[in-house]
């Protein structure tokens, strides 16, 4: 339970996830907002994205805050209008009305600033929030496969959207009040002193009663509103996986262990959640306490020093709503500080991805895609996912330009792995890849996996068209080119006769394809992007063997002249291939075409042989 | 909203304690004024500081009990939110699991994490918002003016022009609003969705360098989410300098009117300093019952999407029937015809009819897309067939109940899908308590033996999201270990080998020959030579079943199977070995 005290999600060396701990884990990490100061910083710098509204909207505060500010020394004036002479009060109503006017033209003002205030202090908390949206997904679109393989998904997107959502919040509500209530504070502050100085340092005891207090809560509450927003995480993550492997939770009727497993990091929660909240909501029965005695310390000073002449009834009433108006800013912080904790814990989950390690862009080497080759040597390369567990060792393999190579060999023996390495997916740990002579690491990365098409095993679709889903081999492909692509593919036997076409809606979970029509789909995709090399990792796996036929004929002449790699178990996809390696023990333990490799009786030979002799022995 | 509210009543003798609690902190707030009206009149203006002193102390105690009635009033109101919501997420979160799968299809998983996630903390928020701050604002209101009638049923007149005015423009503004928070969320489950592709497809996006085009794509849907935010609180920005116009006006009414009085002695200076604050918090609180009403309305947006969940009955539903049948591990198709629910092209199935005896081995074949795992989804019944039976064990499988039937069948799914957590962990899926030898000759039959053992922590290494780490056919053969452990009497296969070189296959294969005994095995494949050894062969053409019979029949008379047969073994090659 308590082996997982690290601060950082549970990041392993590989994914195979040799971590202590591991998802399940419930030891909490005793996670506090680690850098308050840094990460407000940083929130600060993005409001500081839109200087001319924070300017707009700052103006506007400082003009209705110092009205604010005056405004109960008018009130004062107006109420000592009323004079008491001889125990009978009198009254000027001439001069009332006067400052009753003065009074109502202040509001109307103020009113008027507010809503501009409102409007800007809206339009910079989306905005900042766009904006901080936007880094975030652009910063997980440049991670590296390895931070995606390692974290959990659903732990990603509770970040997108929960921790955003809160820090959303508190910059809409938060920094308008925190804000204002500097201003007002300070103004406060002056007026009070102007108005009597005795009752001013009266009210300092209420100020430093409500620091007092604020100061000792928040402390609490910093311990564990981090905890609350990571078990969120924890619990998002949870029903994400389920949600999405519940085919297989049906297929073994696990509801019950699944939902048994979900409530316990549910409660998990409720618990976190009721401390943390019980801290926050306490922030304002206190605050209202102390305001109430700062009130009463008030009244009866004042009382006095009005029976000693020092100040007038009217300077008490400004006063009570001056102590009020400069506890209010306080009371408010104070109460939105649950808000604001919970904004800094998740403003740093959200820095959190925003600082991991991008991936590597690559060299700057001229390289231009019009003009590769697609000649491609691995040398000696090593790798592996984790220390010690070496996947790759040596791994020496030399295609030449236009070739059609086929990699063969056990499960597991490393296959995807080389095409991993090849698009830079992971990065080799020894020797060197090289492409036309260069090594991969030196050209600019985007410019690598230009060049290279890639159908993988698992078929990926987006939640779009079909047109669109192919169209991403190509983004600015004409329809025409999309159509020819999906005749090569097949796809337009079964797209042409659904209802909507080509315009038919995926989605990721969806039934309306099987999964060779997904796989069809993402083939079309890699045809229409039309690359020097092309990569097909199991890519026809789950389609049948006569519609691989027609495609593969297709493709022979496709690639014709260009540079392919290909991963299969069907002798018939592979057999046609240059040149078929065989990979074993993290190296090639036999190359050559289909003919030398069965003359030759060693791996490949018995490899074949099972393909139509496996029944039989 | 008022049944999901039903959530609550378990802990109703805690919620009720909260806004009890809470009641003692407003009466407490409420007598505050007054007393300060008498300190002014009675106390400073008579200059006597004893009255000042005494009420001061008075003052000082119902502050300090109001205090801890609103402490206690947030404890009890937390613990009742947090138990509430609790509740409901487990039920909603059980609820998802006995969805059938053309629900999951129709919610899409980017929307079921945030209805169980944003949704629910949006209900609790309310719970909480409503046992504290409604009781509350509404005891303000009604206590403040009750107090200022008290002071001075004059003082009602100003109440009387002010509140109708700000009712409306509370009301007005919520009415445009309402419907704006339901956009917002549809817009925030697109957000989410898109984050989750990519997420999952990271692979594919960088492998076509995409990553600007996702961001477009991206920034599109938070663009939308941003300006239909912004559009809501545009609106609501209109409710505080409103209401605050109002609010002041009606301060200077009272000071003139209070003026006159005062001037005509018929009220005390303190009394318009204490109407002056009542007047104040009655407003106020109807602008705080304003801001409810938007938390209400967003709330209720979000009630309704759980509620999507919570009245989502299984459209399959179980049947009555325990599963003791006397026949073991047959399965019939009868006249069974099929399309998926909602969808508008015609059936995907075509009357099919073919019986499975026990212990047989029948391979079904057939094109892309010709309805293969439509097929076998049936006798799981993960769908129902839209005409026809189908039969397990003799029994229609919709009269079973679906615990019973999923016990009998083991599934191995296309798509393997694993968990975070140890690999024997995901194999004991399959029968919770099987013991580690069980695991481990389970994982024998599936070939996986091998490679688990290989890894450091061997069984015990745990599957990092959804098996990354994994290759493809080591993902496959952990997923049929895990139907192996079951021991089930019918094991589907659900094209489940294809990631598998043909030497694991051809293990694998005789394997299960050897140790499968008469289990029943259903197979979809692609390889002629996985399916060679079955007792029958399926072949599926555009839905319907063209042949089903044994290899060398099939070579001999059914076109389509030749067809397949050639396209793997083409141009006579020698039959090896």
């Amino acid at each position: 339970m308590a082996e997982n005290n690290n601060n950082k999600p549970v990041i392993n060396l590989r994914p195979g996830g040799r971590g202590p701990g591991g998802p399940h884990a419930m030891g909490m990490p005793q996670e506090k907002a680690k850098n308050v100061k840094g990460s407000l910083k940083r929130i600060l710098q993005y409001i500081g994205k839109n200087k001319h509204l924070l300017y707009a909207m700052l103006a506007v505060m400082l003009v209705a805050t110092l009205l604010n500010v005056a405004a109960p020394t008018i009130q004062a004036s107006a109420i000592d209008t009323i004079t008491v002479t001889d125990k009978r009060p009198v009254i000027d109503i001439d001069a009332l009305v006067q400052w009753l006017i003065i009074l109502g033209g202040v509001y109307l003002v103020s009113a008027v600033l507010t809503y501009f205030q409102n409007i800007f202090a809206a339009k910079l908390s989306q905005y900042t929030v766009r904006i901080m949206r936007k880094d975030l997904f652009s910063r997980i679109s440049k991670l590296p496969i390895k931070y995606i393989d390692t974290h959990k998904h659903g732990d990603i997107m509770s970040r997108m959207t929960n921790d955003v959502e809160n820090v959303s919040n508190s910059v809409s509500q938060s920094l308008g009040s925190l804000i204002s209530g500097v201003i007002m504070v300070f103004g406060c502050f002056v007026m009070m002193l102007i108005h009597s100085w005795q009752l001013t340092l009266v009210s300092m005891i209420t100020i430093a009663l409500t620091l007092l207090v604020s100061k000792n809560l928040s402390k609490l509450m910093r311990k564990y509103f981090p905890m609350q927003q990571k078990k969120l995480g924890q619990l998002n993550g949870q029903i994400e996986e389920t949600v999405s492997g519940y085919k297989t939770v049906k297929a073994y009727t696990r509801e019950d262990k699944v939902c048994e497993e979900f409530n316990v990091t549910s409660d998990q929660l409720k618990k976190i959640g009721i401390k943390a909240q019980i801290l926050g909501g306490s922030m304002g029965p206190c605050m209202n306490c102390i305001g109430n005695i700062g009130f009463l310390l008030i009244a009866a000073f004042g009382g006095w020093f009005a029976i000693e002449g020092i100040i007038s009834v009217g300077t008490i009433q400004a006063f009570i709503v001056y102590s009020k108006q400069f506890t209010r800013p306080i009371n408010e912080i104070a109460n939105q500080y649950a808000q604001l904790q919970s904004a800094i814990a998740g403003a740093e989950r959200v820095f959190e991805i925003m600082d991991a390690e991008p991936e590597d862009i690559g060299g700057n080497e001229p390289f231009e895609i019009e003009n590769v080759k697609g000649d491609l040597n691995f040398k000696d390369v090593k790798f592996s996912y984790v220390e010690g567990e070496p996947v790759l060792k040596d791994f020496d393999l030399w295609v030449k330009s236009g070739q059609k190579i086929a990699i063969v060999g056990a499960t597991g023996s490393g296959k995807t792995t080389v095409i991993n390495l090849l698009t830079r997916f992971y990065d080799i740990d020894g020797g060197e890849i090289l492409l036309d002579g260069q090594d991969i690491r030196n050209v600019p990365m985007e410019k690598l996996r230009g060049s290279i098409g890639i159908v993988l095993q698992d078929t990926v679709i987006f939640s779009e068209t079909i047109a669109q889903n192919i169209r991403y081999g190509k983004i600015d492909a004409t329809d025409e080119e999309v159509i020819a692509a999906a005749k090569l593919a097949r796809v337009h036997d079964f797209a042409s006769k659904l209802a909507d076409g080509y315009d038919t809606m995926l989605t990721e979970g969806g039934s309306n394809l099987s999964q060779g029509q997904r796989q069809l789909i993402s083939i079309a995709r890699a045809v229409l992007a039309d690359p020097k090399i092309l990569i097909l990792d199991e890519a026809t796996s789950s389609i049948d063997t006569r519609t691989e036929m027609h495609i593969q004929a297709a493709m022979i002449a496709l690639m014709k002249g260009r540079t392919s790699l290909i991963i299969a178990h069907r002798l018939s996809t592979i057999r046609d291939a240059d040149k078929i390696i065989v990979l074993g023990e993290g190296r090639v333990l036999e190359a050559g075409d289909h003919e030398e490799l069965l003359a030759q009786r060693g791996a490949y030979y018995r490899l074949y042989q099972s393909q139509f002799a496996g029944i039989a022995t | 909203m008022i049944k999901i509210l039903t959530y609550l009543k378990k802990y109703w003798y805690i919620a009720v304690l909260s806004p009890l609690f809470m009641i003692l902190e407003v009466s407490m707030d409420l007598i505050q004024p007054d007393l300060m009206s008498r300190i002014v009149d009675e106390g400073v203006l008579a200059e006597n500081m004893e009255i000042i002193l005494n009420l001061g102390i008075q003052m000082v105690i119902f502050t300090v009990i109001g205090c801890i009635g609103g402490i206690l009033s947030g404890v009890f109101g937390n613990i009742a939110a947090q138990s509430f919501s609790n509740d409901l997420r487990k039920d909603a979160f059980a609820k998802v699991m006995k969805m059938s799968f053309q629900q999951t299809d129709k919610f899409t998983t980017g929307s079921l994490v945030t209805r169980l996630t944003n949704d629910i903390t949006a209900c609790q928020d309310f719970v909480g918002m409503a046992l504290r701050m409604m009781v509350r604002t509404v005891m303000q209101f009604v206590g403040g003016i009750y107090m200022v009638l008290n002071i001075d049923v004059m003082f009602g007149l100003v109440l009387l022009v002010t509140l109708p005015v700000q009712l409306i423009v509370v009301a007005v503004v919520l009415k445009k609003g309402a419907p704006l928070f339901e956009v917002v969320q549809g817009k925030l489950d697109r957000v989410n969705s898109v984050v989750q592709e990519n997420v999952s497809g990271a692979r594919v996006v960088k492998a076509y360098t995409r990553e600007q085009y996702e961001i477009d794509r991206f920034s599109k849907a938070n663009d939308e989410l941003c300006n239909t935010n912004l559009r809501v609180q545009k609106l609501m920005a209109l409710l505080t300098p409103v209401l605050s116009i109002l609010m002041n006006a009606s301060v200077l009414a009272i000071i003139y009117m209070g003026g006159l009085e005062v001037q005509a002695r018929e009220l005390e200076v303190g009394r318009v300093m204490a109407g002056i604050t009542y007047i104040t918090q009655i407003l106020m609180s109807v602008m705080m019952i304003g801001m409810m009403f938007q938390q209400v309305t967003r709330a209720s947006a979000s009630a309704k999407r759980i509620r999507e969940i919570l009245d989502a009955d299984p459209v399959i539903e179980s049947g009555g029937f325990d599963g003791t049948t006397a026949a073991r591990g047959t399965v019939e198709f009868k006249n069974v015809s099929f399309r998926y629910p909602g969808v508008q092209a015609g059936n995907v199935l075509e009357d099919i009819s073919f019986k499975v005896n026990k212990g047989e081995t029948v391979a079904i074949l057939g094109a892309t897309g010709c309805g293969k795992t439509s097929l076998v989804n049936l006798i799981a019944r993960f769908y129902d067939a839209a005409e026809g039976q189908v039969l397990v064990d003799g029994v229609d499988v919709r009269e079973y109940q679906l615990d019973a039937l999923r016990k009998k069948v083991g599934f191995v799914l296309q798509k393997s899908e694993l968990f975070s957590d140890t690999i024997e962990n995901n194999i004991r899926w399959g029968k919770p308590d099987a013991s580690d030898e069980e695991i481990r000759s389970a994982a024998e039959i599936a070939q996986a033996a091998e490679f688990v053992e290989s890894f450091n922590d061997g069984y015990k290494d745990i599957i990092t999201e959804k098996g990354s780490s994994l290759s493809g056919g080591q993902k496959q053969r952990l997923s049929i270990a895990r139907a192996i452990v079951k021991k089930p009497e019918i094991l589907i296969f659900d094209d489940s080998m294809s990631a598998l070189d043909l030497t694991t296959d051809a293990k694998l294969q005789r394997a299960l020959r050897e140790n499968l005994g008469d289990t029943t095995v259903i197979m979809i494949a692609q390889r002629v030579a996985s399916v060679m050894g079955a007792d029958k062969i399926a072949v599926i053409e555009n839905g319907r079943l063209a042949a089903f019979d044994n290899h060398e029949n099939l070579l001999k008379s059914c076109e389509v199977y030749q067809d397949i047969y050639s396209s793997q073994m083409r141009e006579g090659d020698e039959r090896v070995g």
